[in-house]
């Protein structure tokens, strides 16, 4: 199995940013831009997350969502201040092909999970966990790392696929950001609860975090940004890498 | 001699948006089709689909599209994509029993493998007997998000791996095609496919 390698844009409209612990945000470019760019180094997927549509109760943008959708021929994921069936019919017909839902499903109505599935099928259905380690577990945070849910993340991993998600967006306010590694613990203790594809974000700063990530943990994908985003390394540079020390990446 | 592809629209389902780009971009003229005029006016039938079997029938039967299609795929070359190619089948098994539009004689039934559900990602395929669609793609990647499978033991164009579960990832049936897997999200493999289906 090839593990997927994603690309995440963390956009505060119009601009895609690079939050550190979810915070601190710095202006890297537009979506549409890295997207092409992103998608021209041999992304396998992007993830579009609107990081303050659920903090501010904003309209999602559909426009700029549908100009970004305009641009790739892989598959393209968005999230962020989606409450409503309407809400993820709309993002896809503007492009999408998967919704990433948090803030609403954990706080409000976690309902949602199971008629967007029966609609839209499990594929198209991606729970973004954003989660907190405390001393010995860890808790879903909801508006971009900011809102406390009690709830706890593994507990929540099953729950949602229960409810029929198909896929997890796993995200750690800790590393977010950081370039210091991914927490691989959180990461194989949620791959290991759940039969759905799982991603993983939040913490890659060098190649041997990729690797070490995906020898331990095993996640279906792997979701990068800052280490993009600072030029670094290109998508094609870490495929050779994974290659060379014999983890199957696609072309 | 006109060549417009027909995309058939039904419902709120359909990944109709990312196709018509991919098939403009490989050189392709698209109409949207939302009735039985539309459908007649069009030489060409791309049937997408991202959902379930059922609500893919029933949304086809609420558009008066169900009956008039299952005529029109036998006289005008017709790719099945993802849900669109399971829905080519006799049978779905997904929320209960579905009768399909019955082109390939095929179930549609849940993947069952020792390894995550959906199979999501890029992976090959391994045509096992080739045709103008496939045309040059043999081995190239293409991307798979899709819980179901098809079981066909009559028309299958090509397989594929899934943590050593081998599937159906195309058919073929006359001028009747279905590929499990996303052109439209395939990169430049996935170009060339649409390509292909325009010179049909």
């Amino acid at each position: 199995m090839r593990t997927r390698i994603i690309v995440k844009l963390d956009v505060k409209p119009p601009y895609v940013v690079k939050p550190v612990h979810f915070e601190g945000l710095r202006k890297i470019g537009l979506p549409v831009d890295l997207a092409k760019k992103y998608y021209n180094q041999g992304a396998d997927e992007v993830m579009y997350i609107d990081i303050v549509a659920s903090l501010y109760q904003r309209e999602i943008l559909f426009d700029e969502i549908e100009k970004t959708a305009n641009e790739l021929f892989i598959p393209f994921g968005v999230g962020g201040g989606i409450k409503t069936i309407e809400d993820i019919s709309k993002l896809f017909h503007s492009g999408a092909d998967k919704v990433a839902i948090n803030t609403y499903a954990v706080q409000e109505n976690s309902e949602i999970l199971n008629e967007a599935a029966q609609i839209f099928g499990n594929q198209a259905v991606v729970v973004n966990i954003e989660a907190k380690k405390w001393d010995d577990w860890y808790e879903c945070y909801t508006d971009c790392g900011r809102i406390r849910s009690g709830r706890n993340v593994i507990e929540w991993a099953k729950e949602v696929e229960a409810r029929g998600a198909g896929e997890i967006f796993l995200q750690c306010v800790d590393t977010d950001g950081r370039q210091r590694g991914f927490d691989i613990e959180l990461s194989k203790q949620v791959v290991d609860s759940v039969n759905i594809p799982v991603v993983v974000a939040s913490g890659a700063g060098k190649l041997e975090d990729i690797k070490e990530l995906i020898e331990y943990a095993r996640p279906s994908g792997v979701a990068l940004s800052s280490l993009l985003h600072y030029d670094k390394y290109t998508i094609k540079d870490i495929k050779e890498y994974l290659r060379s020390n014999g983890i199957e990446v696609s072309k | 001699m006109s060549n417009i592809i027909g995309l058939i629209n039904y419902g709120i389902a359909g990944n109709i948006h990312s196709i018509k780009k991919a098939i403009e971009k490989a050189g392709g003229v698209v109409k949207i089709v939302n009735n039985e005029n539309e459908l007649n006016s069009i030489d060409k039938i791309v049937i997408p689909g991202v959902g379930s079997f059922k609500d893919a029938i029933n949304e086809l039967r609420k558009d008066g599209l169900l009956e008039p299609l299952k005529k029109a795929i036998h006289t005008k070359p017709t790719l099945g994509i993802c849900l669109g190619m399971q829905i080519l089948a006799t049978l779905g098994f997904e929320y209960g029993k579905t009768q399909g539009l019955d082109a390939i004689k095929a179930e549609v039934k849940p993947m069952l493998v020792d390894a995550k559900v959906p199979h999501m990602g890029f992976n090959t395929i391994d045509v096992v007997k080739s045709n103008l669609l496939l045309n040059g793609l043999e081995n190239e990647e293409f991307y798979f998000m899709h819980s179901y499978e098809v079981i066909n033991y009559t028309e299958i164009a090509s397989l594929s791996d899934y943590a050593g579960h081998t599937f159906v990832s195309s058919v073929q049936k006359e001028n009747i095609y279905g590929v499990q897997f996303h052109p439209e999200k395939s990169r430049d493999a996935g170009l060339k496919l649409f390509k292909n289906f325009i010179e049909l």
